[in-house]
Protein backbone atom coordinates (compact mmCIF):
# COMPACT_ATOMS: atom_id res chain seq x y z
CA UNK A 1 0.00 0.00 0.00
CA UNK A 2 2.64 2.49 1.00
CA UNK A 3 4.41 2.49 -2.33
CA UNK A 4 1.26 2.89 -4.43
CA UNK A 5 1.47 6.04 -6.61
CA UNK A 6 -0.28 8.95 -4.93
CA UNK A 7 -2.91 10.67 -7.08
CA UNK A 8 -2.54 14.45 -6.89
CA UNK A 9 -5.45 16.41 -5.37
CA UNK A 10 -5.73 18.35 -8.63
CA UNK A 11 -4.40 17.61 -12.07
CA UNK A 12 -4.83 19.74 -15.20
CA UNK A 13 -3.98 18.36 -18.64
CA UNK A 14 -3.80 20.74 -21.57
CA UNK A 15 -6.30 23.18 -20.06
CA UNK A 16 -7.37 25.80 -22.63
CA UNK A 17 -9.70 28.78 -22.66
CA UNK A 18 -10.19 31.34 -25.41
CA UNK A 19 -11.99 34.69 -25.24
CA UNK A 20 -12.95 35.31 -28.86
CA UNK A 21 -9.53 35.49 -30.52
CA UNK A 22 -7.49 35.70 -27.33
CA UNK A 23 -5.91 32.57 -25.86
CA UNK A 24 -6.29 33.39 -22.16
CA UNK A 25 -5.05 29.97 -21.06
CA UNK A 26 -3.48 27.66 -23.60
CA UNK A 27 -2.66 23.99 -23.04
CA UNK A 28 -1.60 24.38 -19.42
CA UNK A 29 -0.76 21.17 -17.53
CA UNK A 30 0.22 20.89 -13.89
CA UNK A 31 -0.60 19.03 -10.69
CA UNK A 32 -1.01 19.96 -7.05
CA UNK A 33 -0.11 17.35 -4.44
CA UNK A 34 -1.97 16.74 -1.20
CA UNK A 35 -0.90 19.27 1.38
CA UNK A 36 1.17 21.20 -1.15
CA UNK A 37 1.31 24.96 -1.63
CA UNK A 38 1.76 25.81 -5.29
CA UNK A 39 2.58 29.40 -6.21
CA UNK A 40 1.15 30.76 -9.47
CA UNK A 41 2.84 33.88 -10.81
CA UNK A 42 3.02 35.82 -14.04
CA UNK A 43 2.68 39.37 -15.34
CA UNK A 44 -0.72 41.10 -15.55
CA UNK A 45 -2.93 39.49 -18.16
CA UNK A 46 -1.00 36.21 -18.08
CA UNK A 47 -4.18 34.18 -17.44
CA UNK A 48 -3.76 33.46 -13.72
CA UNK A 49 -7.27 34.44 -12.67
CA UNK A 50 -8.74 32.68 -15.72
CA UNK A 51 -6.96 29.51 -14.59
CA UNK A 52 -8.55 29.77 -11.14
CA UNK A 53 -11.93 30.42 -12.76
CA UNK A 54 -11.51 27.21 -14.78
CA UNK A 55 -10.67 25.17 -11.67
CA UNK A 56 -13.53 26.57 -9.55
CA UNK A 57 -16.00 26.20 -12.43
CA UNK A 58 -16.80 29.93 -12.66
CA UNK A 59 -15.71 29.47 -16.30
CA UNK A 60 -15.73 26.30 -18.38
CA UNK A 61 -12.67 25.23 -20.35
CA UNK A 62 -12.69 25.04 -24.16
CA UNK A 63 -10.27 22.13 -24.08
CA UNK A 64 -8.21 19.93 -21.84
CA UNK A 65 -9.03 17.85 -18.80
CA UNK A 66 -9.30 18.53 -15.09
CA UNK A 67 -9.16 15.86 -12.37
CA UNK A 68 -9.89 16.27 -8.69
CA UNK A 69 -8.49 13.41 -6.57
CA UNK A 70 -8.42 11.34 -9.78
CA UNK A 71 -12.01 12.06 -10.88
CA UNK A 72 -12.86 14.20 -13.92
CA UNK A 73 -14.58 17.47 -12.95
CA UNK A 74 -14.49 19.43 -16.25
CA UNK A 75 -18.26 19.36 -16.73
CA UNK A 76 -19.31 19.88 -13.11
CA UNK A 77 -21.02 23.18 -12.21
CA UNK A 78 -19.27 25.35 -9.59
CA UNK A 79 -21.56 24.29 -6.72
CA UNK A 80 -20.72 20.60 -7.25
CA UNK A 81 -17.02 21.42 -7.22
CA UNK A 82 -17.51 23.25 -3.92
CA UNK A 83 -19.20 20.13 -2.54
CA UNK A 84 -16.09 18.14 -3.52
CA UNK A 85 -13.98 20.56 -1.53
CA UNK A 86 -12.73 23.24 -3.91
CA UNK A 87 -12.84 26.67 -2.26
CA UNK A 88 -11.72 29.97 -3.73
CA UNK A 89 -11.40 33.69 -3.14
CA UNK A 90 -12.00 36.38 -5.75
CA UNK A 91 -9.39 38.97 -6.65
CA UNK A 92 -12.20 41.50 -7.05
CA UNK A 93 -13.72 40.65 -3.69
CA UNK A 94 -17.28 39.40 -3.61
CA UNK A 95 -18.72 39.82 -0.13
CA UNK A 96 -22.49 39.59 0.44
CA UNK A 97 -22.73 43.36 1.13
CA UNK A 98 -25.99 43.56 3.09
CA UNK A 99 -25.29 40.56 5.33
CA UNK A 100 -23.32 40.63 8.57
CA UNK A 101 -19.82 39.20 8.61
CA UNK A 102 -20.92 36.05 10.43
CA UNK A 103 -23.83 35.53 8.01
CA UNK A 104 -21.42 35.84 5.08
CA UNK A 105 -19.30 33.05 6.49
CA UNK A 106 -22.28 30.92 7.56
CA UNK A 107 -23.24 30.54 3.88
CA UNK A 108 -20.00 28.63 3.28
CA UNK A 109 -20.66 26.33 6.23
CA UNK A 110 -24.27 25.74 5.13
CA UNK A 111 -23.51 24.77 1.54
CA UNK A 112 -19.85 23.77 1.27
CA UNK A 113 -17.98 20.48 1.40
CA UNK A 114 -20.23 17.43 1.14
CA UNK A 115 -23.23 19.67 0.45
CA UNK A 116 -22.78 21.56 3.73
CA UNK A 117 -24.18 21.54 7.22
CA UNK A 118 -27.99 21.43 7.32
CA UNK A 119 -28.46 22.82 10.80
CA UNK A 120 -28.37 26.63 10.95
CA UNK A 121 -27.15 26.49 14.54
CA UNK A 122 -24.16 24.24 13.85
CA UNK A 123 -23.29 26.18 10.67
CA UNK A 124 -23.25 29.39 12.69
CA UNK A 125 -20.98 27.84 15.32
CA UNK A 126 -18.61 26.74 12.61
CA UNK A 127 -18.66 30.22 11.07
CA UNK A 128 -17.71 31.55 14.51
CA UNK A 129 -14.71 29.24 14.66
CA UNK A 130 -13.56 30.36 11.20
CA UNK A 131 -13.92 34.03 12.18
CA UNK A 132 -11.87 33.36 15.29
CA UNK A 133 -9.19 31.67 13.17
CA UNK A 134 -9.01 34.54 10.66
CA UNK A 135 -9.08 37.28 13.29
CA UNK A 136 -12.49 38.68 12.38
CA UNK A 137 -14.53 37.63 15.40
CA UNK A 138 -14.70 41.17 16.81
CA UNK A 139 -16.35 42.29 13.55
CA UNK A 140 -18.90 39.48 13.33
CA UNK A 141 -22.03 41.65 13.58
CA UNK A 142 -20.91 44.38 11.18
CA UNK A 143 -22.30 44.53 7.68
CA UNK A 144 -19.82 43.35 5.07
CA UNK A 145 -20.03 46.62 3.14
CA UNK A 146 -18.89 48.53 6.23
CA UNK A 147 -15.56 46.68 6.48
CA UNK A 148 -12.26 48.32 5.57
CA UNK A 149 -9.90 46.90 2.93
CA UNK A 150 -7.81 44.49 5.06
CA UNK A 151 -10.87 43.09 6.84
CA UNK A 152 -12.57 42.56 3.49
CA UNK A 153 -9.60 40.46 2.43
CA UNK A 154 -9.88 38.44 5.64
CA UNK A 155 -13.61 37.99 5.04
CA UNK A 156 -12.96 36.73 1.53
CA UNK A 157 -10.59 34.14 2.98
CA UNK A 158 -12.98 33.24 5.82
CA UNK A 159 -15.86 32.62 3.38
CA UNK A 160 -13.73 30.17 1.40
CA UNK A 161 -12.48 28.43 4.54
CA UNK A 162 -15.97 27.96 5.96
CA UNK A 163 -16.83 25.48 3.24
CA UNK A 164 -14.09 23.15 4.54
CA UNK A 165 -12.00 23.00 1.37
CA UNK A 166 -9.56 20.23 0.47
CA UNK A 167 -8.10 22.56 -2.15
CA UNK A 168 -8.03 26.30 -1.63
CA UNK A 169 -7.53 28.74 -4.53
CA UNK A 170 -6.29 32.13 -3.34
CA UNK A 171 -6.41 34.97 -5.87
CA UNK A 172 -4.25 37.83 -4.55
CA UNK A 173 -5.47 37.84 -0.96
CA UNK A 174 -2.51 39.99 0.07
CA UNK A 175 -2.79 42.78 -2.51
CA UNK A 176 -2.98 46.16 -0.82
CA UNK A 177 -2.05 44.93 2.65
CA UNK A 178 0.70 46.45 4.79
CA UNK A 179 3.85 44.45 5.53
CA UNK A 180 2.68 43.36 8.97
CA UNK A 181 -0.74 42.40 7.57
CA UNK A 182 0.99 40.34 4.88
CA UNK A 183 2.91 38.50 7.61
CA UNK A 184 -0.34 37.78 9.44
CA UNK A 185 -1.92 36.32 6.32
CA UNK A 186 1.19 34.23 5.62
CA UNK A 187 0.90 32.76 9.11
CA UNK A 188 -2.78 32.00 8.55
CA UNK A 189 -2.10 30.31 5.20
CA UNK A 190 0.64 28.16 6.76
CA UNK A 191 -1.79 27.10 9.49
CA UNK A 192 -4.41 26.21 6.88
CA UNK A 193 -1.90 23.96 5.12
CA UNK A 194 -1.02 22.27 8.40
CA UNK A 195 -4.67 21.32 8.77
CA UNK A 196 -4.31 19.23 5.58
CA UNK A 197 -5.42 21.59 2.80
CA UNK A 198 -3.66 21.93 -0.56
CA UNK A 199 -3.37 25.55 -1.73
CA UNK A 200 -2.89 27.34 -5.04
CA UNK A 201 -1.68 30.91 -4.43
CA UNK A 202 -1.69 33.75 -6.95
CA UNK A 203 0.35 36.59 -5.55
CA UNK A 204 2.39 39.56 -6.68
CA UNK A 205 3.97 39.99 -3.24
CA UNK A 206 7.19 38.08 -3.94
CA UNK A 207 8.14 37.80 -0.28
CA UNK A 208 4.92 35.93 0.34
CA UNK A 209 5.31 33.64 -2.67
CA UNK A 210 8.87 32.81 -1.67
CA UNK A 211 8.04 32.02 1.93
CA UNK A 212 4.88 30.02 1.18
CA UNK A 213 5.35 28.04 -2.01
CA UNK A 214 6.75 24.52 -2.19
CA UNK A 215 6.83 24.89 -5.96
CA UNK A 216 6.00 27.67 -8.41
CA UNK A 217 4.53 27.70 -11.89
CA UNK A 218 4.79 30.74 -14.15
CA UNK A 219 2.22 31.80 -16.75
CA UNK A 220 2.97 34.21 -19.58
CA UNK A 221 0.47 35.02 -22.36
CA UNK A 222 -1.58 32.05 -21.19
CA UNK A 223 1.24 29.54 -21.48
CA UNK A 224 3.19 27.84 -18.73
CA UNK A 225 6.78 28.98 -19.21
CA UNK A 226 8.40 27.58 -16.06
CA UNK A 227 7.77 25.20 -13.21
CA UNK A 228 9.90 24.10 -10.28
CA UNK A 229 11.26 24.93 -6.86
CA UNK A 230 10.91 28.58 -5.85
CA UNK A 231 14.52 29.76 -6.03
CA UNK A 232 15.24 28.05 -9.33
CA UNK A 233 12.11 29.46 -10.97
CA UNK A 234 12.53 33.01 -9.71
CA UNK A 235 16.05 33.25 -11.15
CA UNK A 236 15.14 31.55 -14.45
CA UNK A 237 16.07 34.02 -17.25
CA UNK A 238 12.80 33.40 -19.12
CA UNK A 239 10.82 34.32 -16.00
CA UNK A 240 12.90 37.43 -15.39
CA UNK A 241 12.38 38.40 -19.01
CA UNK A 242 8.61 37.90 -18.82
CA UNK A 243 8.43 40.20 -15.82
CA UNK A 244 11.02 42.83 -16.73
CA UNK A 245 11.24 42.58 -20.50
CA UNK A 246 14.28 41.61 -22.56
CA UNK A 247 17.55 43.10 -21.41
CA UNK A 248 19.03 45.24 -24.15
CA UNK A 249 22.69 44.69 -24.81
CA UNK B 1 -40.73 36.68 21.10
CA UNK B 2 -43.81 35.16 22.80
CA UNK B 3 -45.38 38.61 22.97
CA UNK B 4 -44.83 39.22 19.31
CA UNK B 5 -46.48 35.92 18.39
CA UNK B 6 -49.39 36.68 20.71
CA UNK B 7 -49.86 40.06 19.03
CA UNK B 8 -49.79 38.50 15.59
CA UNK B 9 -52.29 35.83 16.60
CA UNK B 10 -54.54 38.55 18.00
CA UNK B 11 -54.27 40.52 14.76
CA UNK B 12 -55.17 37.52 12.63
CA UNK B 13 -58.11 36.67 14.93
CA UNK B 14 -59.42 40.23 14.68
CA UNK B 15 -59.13 40.13 10.88
CA UNK B 16 -60.88 36.75 10.83
CA UNK B 17 -63.72 38.19 12.94
CA UNK B 18 -64.27 41.16 10.61
CA UNK B 19 -67.17 39.53 8.69
CA UNK B 20 -69.14 39.35 11.96
CA UNK B 21 -69.29 43.14 12.18
CA UNK B 22 -68.40 44.61 8.79
CA UNK B 23 -70.92 45.29 6.05
CA UNK B 24 -70.71 43.66 2.63
CA UNK B 25 -68.72 46.48 1.03
CA UNK B 26 -66.01 46.31 3.71
CA UNK B 27 -65.77 42.53 3.27
CA UNK B 28 -65.38 42.96 -0.48
CA UNK B 29 -62.59 45.49 -0.01
CA UNK B 30 -61.09 43.03 2.45
CA UNK B 31 -61.08 40.14 -0.02
CA UNK B 32 -59.44 42.31 -2.66
CA UNK B 33 -56.82 43.55 -0.21
CA UNK B 34 -55.99 40.10 1.18
CA UNK B 35 -55.58 38.64 -2.31
CA UNK B 36 -53.36 41.53 -3.42
CA UNK B 37 -51.22 41.16 -0.29
CA UNK B 38 -50.86 37.43 -1.05
CA UNK B 39 -49.68 38.27 -4.57
CA UNK B 40 -47.11 40.74 -3.24
CA UNK B 41 -45.93 38.23 -0.64
CA UNK B 42 -45.61 35.45 -3.26
CA UNK B 43 -43.65 37.75 -5.55
CA UNK B 44 -41.38 38.47 -2.59
CA UNK B 45 -40.16 34.84 -2.44
CA UNK B 46 -38.13 35.07 -5.65
CA UNK B 47 -38.12 38.83 -6.23
CA UNK B 48 -37.32 39.92 -2.68
CA UNK B 49 -35.17 37.12 -1.33
CA UNK B 50 -33.28 36.03 -4.46
CA UNK B 51 -33.38 39.44 -6.18
CA UNK B 52 -34.96 38.10 -9.37
CA UNK B 53 -37.82 40.48 -10.32
CA UNK B 54 -40.45 38.36 -12.07
CA UNK B 55 -42.93 39.94 -14.45
CA UNK B 56 -44.36 36.51 -15.18
CA UNK B 57 -46.36 36.14 -11.99
CA UNK B 58 -49.51 37.42 -13.66
CA UNK B 59 -49.18 34.35 -15.92
CA UNK B 60 -49.30 32.07 -12.86
CA UNK B 61 -52.26 34.08 -11.60
CA UNK B 62 -54.02 33.58 -14.93
CA UNK B 63 -53.32 29.84 -14.93
CA UNK B 64 -54.73 29.56 -11.40
CA UNK B 65 -57.77 31.49 -12.59
CA UNK B 66 -58.30 29.30 -15.63
CA UNK B 67 -57.59 26.02 -13.85
CA UNK B 68 -60.34 26.79 -11.37
CA UNK B 69 -62.71 28.13 -14.00
CA UNK B 70 -62.31 25.19 -16.37
CA UNK B 71 -62.77 22.61 -13.61
CA UNK B 72 -65.86 24.33 -12.20
CA UNK B 73 -67.55 25.73 -15.31
CA UNK B 74 -66.83 22.95 -17.79
CA UNK B 75 -66.64 19.82 -15.60
CA UNK B 76 -68.79 20.86 -12.62
CA UNK B 77 -66.05 19.82 -10.22
CA UNK B 78 -65.80 21.24 -6.68
CA UNK B 79 -63.86 24.42 -5.91
CA UNK B 80 -61.00 22.56 -4.21
CA UNK B 81 -60.39 20.42 -7.31
CA UNK B 82 -60.36 23.59 -9.39
CA UNK B 83 -57.74 25.18 -7.14
CA UNK B 84 -55.63 22.02 -7.36
CA UNK B 85 -55.82 22.06 -11.17
CA UNK B 86 -54.81 25.73 -11.24
CA UNK B 87 -51.87 25.05 -8.93
CA UNK B 88 -50.68 22.11 -11.05
CA UNK B 89 -50.82 24.22 -14.23
CA UNK B 90 -49.03 27.19 -12.66
CA UNK B 91 -46.29 25.19 -10.92
CA UNK B 92 -45.68 23.13 -14.06
CA UNK B 93 -45.39 26.35 -16.05
CA UNK B 94 -43.01 27.84 -13.46
CA UNK B 95 -40.69 24.83 -13.64
CA UNK B 96 -40.89 24.57 -17.42
CA UNK B 97 -39.98 28.21 -18.07
CA UNK B 98 -37.86 28.58 -14.93
CA UNK B 99 -35.25 26.01 -15.91
CA UNK B 100 -34.22 27.82 -19.11
CA UNK B 101 -34.79 31.49 -18.20
CA UNK B 102 -33.54 31.45 -14.61
CA UNK B 103 -30.08 31.02 -16.10
CA UNK B 104 -30.42 34.65 -17.14
CA UNK B 105 -29.42 37.17 -14.54
CA UNK B 106 -31.28 40.10 -12.98
CA UNK B 107 -32.77 42.47 -15.52
CA UNK B 108 -32.40 39.99 -18.40
CA UNK B 109 -34.58 37.59 -16.46
CA UNK B 110 -37.16 40.34 -15.90
CA UNK B 111 -37.31 41.05 -19.63
CA UNK B 112 -37.63 37.38 -20.48
CA UNK B 113 -40.66 37.04 -18.18
CA UNK B 114 -42.39 40.12 -19.60
CA UNK B 115 -43.96 38.35 -22.55
CA UNK B 116 -45.14 35.27 -20.69
CA UNK B 117 -48.58 36.49 -19.62
CA UNK B 118 -49.38 37.93 -23.05
CA UNK B 119 -48.32 34.68 -24.73
CA UNK B 120 -50.52 32.58 -22.46
CA UNK B 121 -53.47 34.96 -22.93
CA UNK B 122 -53.12 34.57 -26.70
CA UNK B 123 -52.92 30.79 -26.40
CA UNK B 124 -55.92 30.52 -24.08
CA UNK B 125 -57.97 32.70 -26.44
CA UNK B 126 -57.79 29.86 -28.95
CA UNK B 127 -58.66 26.98 -26.67
CA UNK B 128 -62.28 25.81 -26.82
CA UNK B 129 -62.42 24.33 -23.35
CA UNK B 130 -61.23 27.66 -21.91
CA UNK B 131 -64.06 29.53 -23.64
CA UNK B 132 -61.77 31.10 -26.24
CA UNK B 133 -61.65 34.91 -26.06
CA UNK B 134 -65.20 35.11 -24.68
CA UNK B 135 -64.31 33.69 -21.28
CA UNK B 136 -66.03 31.45 -18.76
CA UNK B 137 -68.82 31.89 -16.23
CA UNK B 138 -68.41 30.11 -12.91
CA UNK B 139 -71.31 28.90 -10.72
CA UNK B 140 -72.60 31.75 -8.56
CA UNK B 141 -72.05 31.50 -4.81
CA UNK B 142 -73.17 34.40 -2.73
CA UNK B 143 -71.01 33.76 0.30
CA UNK B 144 -68.65 36.69 0.80
CA UNK B 145 -67.61 35.48 4.24
CA UNK B 146 -66.25 32.21 2.82
CA UNK B 147 -64.16 34.06 0.20
CA UNK B 148 -62.90 36.43 2.85
CA UNK B 149 -61.83 33.64 5.21
CA UNK B 150 -60.23 31.67 2.34
CA UNK B 151 -58.23 34.72 1.27
CA UNK B 152 -57.13 35.37 4.85
CA UNK B 153 -56.07 31.74 5.35
CA UNK B 154 -54.07 31.90 2.11
CA UNK B 155 -52.29 35.10 3.15
CA UNK B 156 -51.44 33.59 6.55
CA UNK B 157 -50.10 30.39 4.95
CA UNK B 158 -48.04 32.38 2.44
CA UNK B 159 -46.62 34.65 5.14
CA UNK B 160 -45.75 31.68 7.39
CA UNK B 161 -43.92 30.13 4.44
CA UNK B 162 -41.97 33.35 3.87
CA UNK B 163 -41.21 33.53 7.60
CA UNK B 164 -39.83 29.97 7.46
CA UNK B 165 -37.78 30.87 4.37
CA UNK B 166 -36.32 33.93 6.11
CA UNK B 167 -34.69 31.77 8.77
CA UNK B 168 -33.93 28.58 6.86
CA UNK B 169 -30.98 27.21 4.93
CA UNK B 170 -33.08 27.55 1.76
CA UNK B 171 -33.58 31.26 2.48
CA UNK B 172 -29.87 31.80 3.14
CA UNK B 173 -29.20 30.27 -0.29
CA UNK B 174 -31.67 32.67 -1.95
CA UNK B 175 -30.23 35.68 -0.13
CA UNK B 176 -26.69 34.67 -1.10
CA UNK B 177 -27.85 34.54 -4.74
CA UNK B 178 -29.28 38.06 -4.42
CA UNK B 179 -26.15 39.43 -2.77
CA UNK B 180 -23.62 37.90 -5.18
CA UNK B 181 -24.48 34.99 -7.40
CA UNK B 182 -20.89 34.13 -8.42
CA UNK B 183 -19.80 33.96 -4.79
CA UNK B 184 -22.90 31.92 -3.88
CA UNK B 185 -22.09 29.35 -6.57
CA UNK B 186 -18.49 28.74 -5.57
CA UNK B 187 -19.59 28.43 -1.94
CA UNK B 188 -21.77 25.49 -2.94
CA UNK B 189 -25.24 27.00 -3.51
CA UNK B 190 -26.97 25.10 -6.33
CA UNK B 191 -28.25 28.36 -7.74
CA UNK B 192 -30.44 27.14 -10.61
CA UNK B 193 -32.27 24.63 -8.41
CA UNK B 194 -32.86 27.21 -5.66
CA UNK B 195 -34.20 29.81 -8.07
CA UNK B 196 -36.55 27.35 -9.79
CA UNK B 197 -37.83 26.15 -6.41
CA UNK B 198 -38.46 29.75 -5.34
CA UNK B 199 -40.33 30.48 -8.59
CA UNK B 200 -42.44 27.32 -8.16
CA UNK B 201 -43.37 28.29 -4.57
CA UNK B 202 -44.25 31.76 -5.79
CA UNK B 203 -46.43 30.27 -8.56
CA UNK B 204 -48.16 27.99 -6.03
CA UNK B 205 -49.54 30.80 -3.85
CA UNK B 206 -50.18 33.11 -6.81
CA UNK B 207 -52.31 30.46 -8.54
CA UNK B 208 -54.48 29.86 -5.47
CA UNK B 209 -55.08 33.60 -5.19
CA UNK B 210 -56.14 33.59 -8.86
CA UNK B 211 -58.49 30.66 -8.25
CA UNK B 212 -60.19 32.29 -5.27
CA UNK B 213 -60.60 35.51 -7.23
CA UNK B 214 -62.14 33.68 -10.21
CA UNK B 215 -64.76 31.91 -8.10
CA UNK B 216 -65.53 35.14 -6.26
CA UNK B 217 -65.89 37.30 -9.40
CA UNK B 218 -67.62 34.39 -11.30
CA UNK B 219 -66.65 35.70 -14.73
CA UNK B 220 -63.22 35.53 -16.30
CA UNK B 221 -61.72 36.24 -19.70
CA UNK B 222 -58.12 36.21 -21.01
CA UNK B 223 -57.66 39.98 -20.67
CA UNK B 224 -58.61 40.11 -16.99
CA UNK B 225 -56.95 36.82 -15.99
CA UNK B 226 -53.59 37.69 -17.55
CA UNK B 227 -53.62 41.41 -16.73
CA UNK B 228 -50.02 42.68 -16.82
CA UNK B 229 -50.82 45.70 -14.63
CA UNK B 230 -51.59 43.28 -11.81
CA UNK B 231 -47.96 42.16 -11.93
CA UNK B 232 -46.80 45.76 -11.74
CA UNK B 233 -48.92 46.21 -8.61
CA UNK B 234 -47.34 43.14 -6.98
CA UNK B 235 -43.87 44.56 -7.60
CA UNK B 236 -44.74 48.05 -6.38
CA UNK B 237 -46.39 46.80 -3.18
CA UNK B 238 -43.58 44.41 -2.30
CA UNK B 239 -40.81 46.88 -3.12
CA UNK B 240 -42.57 49.76 -1.35
CA UNK B 241 -43.01 47.73 1.83
CA UNK B 242 -39.62 46.07 1.87
CA UNK B 243 -38.49 43.28 -0.45
CA UNK B 244 -36.77 40.32 1.19
CA UNK B 245 -38.52 40.89 4.53
CA UNK B 246 -41.41 38.94 6.08
CA UNK B 247 -43.78 41.81 6.84
CA UNK B 248 -42.67 44.49 4.36
CA UNK B 249 -44.87 43.28 1.48
CA UNK B 250 -47.89 43.11 3.82
CA UNK B 251 -47.37 46.65 5.09
CA UNK B 252 -46.77 47.83 1.52
CA UNK B 253 -49.92 46.31 0.09
CA UNK B 254 -52.17 47.37 3.00
CA UNK B 255 -50.89 50.93 2.90
CA UNK B 256 -50.79 51.42 -0.87
CA UNK B 257 -54.20 49.84 -1.44
CA UNK B 258 -55.72 52.08 1.24
CA UNK B 259 -54.05 55.19 -0.21
CA UNK B 260 -55.24 54.23 -3.68
CA UNK B 261 -58.84 53.73 -2.56
CA UNK B 262 -58.90 57.05 -0.74
CA UNK B 263 -57.38 58.89 -3.69
CA UNK B 264 -59.71 57.18 -6.17
CA UNK B 265 -62.73 58.13 -4.08
CA UNK B 266 -61.80 61.81 -3.68
CA UNK B 267 -59.93 62.61 -6.89
CA UNK B 268 -61.05 59.94 -9.38
CA UNK B 269 -58.80 60.11 -12.46
CA UNK B 270 -55.99 62.09 -10.83
CA UNK B 271 -55.51 59.23 -8.38
CA UNK B 272 -53.24 57.23 -10.65
CA UNK B 273 -51.07 60.29 -11.17
CA UNK B 274 -50.59 60.92 -7.45
CA UNK B 275 -50.03 57.22 -6.92
CA UNK B 276 -47.18 57.40 -9.41
CA UNK B 277 -45.70 60.37 -7.56
CA UNK B 278 -45.72 58.40 -4.31
CA UNK B 279 -43.80 55.59 -6.00
CA UNK B 280 -41.19 57.93 -7.49
CA UNK B 281 -40.56 59.61 -4.13
CA UNK B 282 -40.40 56.23 -2.40
CA UNK B 283 -37.81 54.87 -4.82
CA UNK B 284 -35.64 57.98 -4.34
CA UNK B 285 -35.86 58.28 -0.56
CA UNK B 286 -36.33 54.68 0.57
CA UNK B 287 -35.24 52.33 -2.22
CA UNK B 288 -35.19 49.34 0.10
CA UNK B 289 -38.72 49.81 1.35
CA UNK B 290 -40.63 50.92 4.42
CA UNK B 291 -39.25 48.12 6.57
CA UNK B 292 -35.68 49.23 5.90
CA UNK B 293 -36.74 52.85 6.42
CA UNK B 294 -37.98 52.02 9.93
CA UNK B 295 -34.71 50.25 10.78
CA UNK B 296 -32.63 53.03 9.23
CA UNK B 297 -34.45 55.85 11.02
CA UNK B 298 -33.89 54.11 14.33
CA UNK B 299 -30.21 53.61 13.60
CA UNK B 300 -29.08 56.86 11.99
CA UNK B 301 -32.14 59.15 12.10
CA UNK B 302 -32.75 61.55 9.23
CA UNK B 303 -29.32 60.88 7.77
CA UNK B 304 -30.94 57.72 6.38
CA UNK B 305 -32.45 59.77 3.52
CA UNK B 306 -29.16 61.49 2.80
CA UNK B 307 -27.38 58.13 2.59
CA UNK B 308 -29.95 56.86 0.11
CA UNK B 309 -29.71 59.96 -2.06
CA UNK B 310 -25.92 59.67 -2.09
CA UNK B 311 -26.22 56.05 -3.19
CA UNK B 312 -28.19 57.13 -6.26
CA UNK B 313 -25.17 59.26 -7.30
CA UNK B 314 -27.56 61.95 -8.55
Amino acid sequence: MSDAPVTPILEARGLTRRFHGLQAVSAVSFAIGHNEILGLIGPNGAGKTTLINLISGTLFADGGELFFAGNPIDRLPPARRAHLGIGRTFQVMKPFPHLSVIENVTVGALFGFGGGEHSMRIARERARDVLDFTGLLHRKDQYADQLGGPDRKRLELAKALALRPKLLLLDEVMAGLTLSEVDEVITIIKKIRQSGVAILVIEHVMRAIRSLSDRIIVLHHGEKIAEGLSDAVLTDPRVVEAYLGKRRA
Amino acid sequence: MMRRWALLALGVTLLAALPLVGDELIIQYGIDLLLLATLAQSWNILGGFAGYPSFGNSAFYGLGTYGTAIAMAQFHLPFSVGLALGVVLAVACAILIGVPILRLRGQYFAIATLGLAATLAALISNVDIAGRNIGLILPLTHNETMFYEDALALLVACTLTVWWISRSRFGMGLIAIREDEDAAQVMGVNTTFYKVLALALSAFFTAIAGGIHAYWITFIDPASAFDPTLNVRMVIMAVFGGPGTVFGPLVGSFLLTAVYEVLAASLSTAAALLFGLVIVLAVIFMPRGLWNLALGLRRVGWRYFMQNIQQHKL
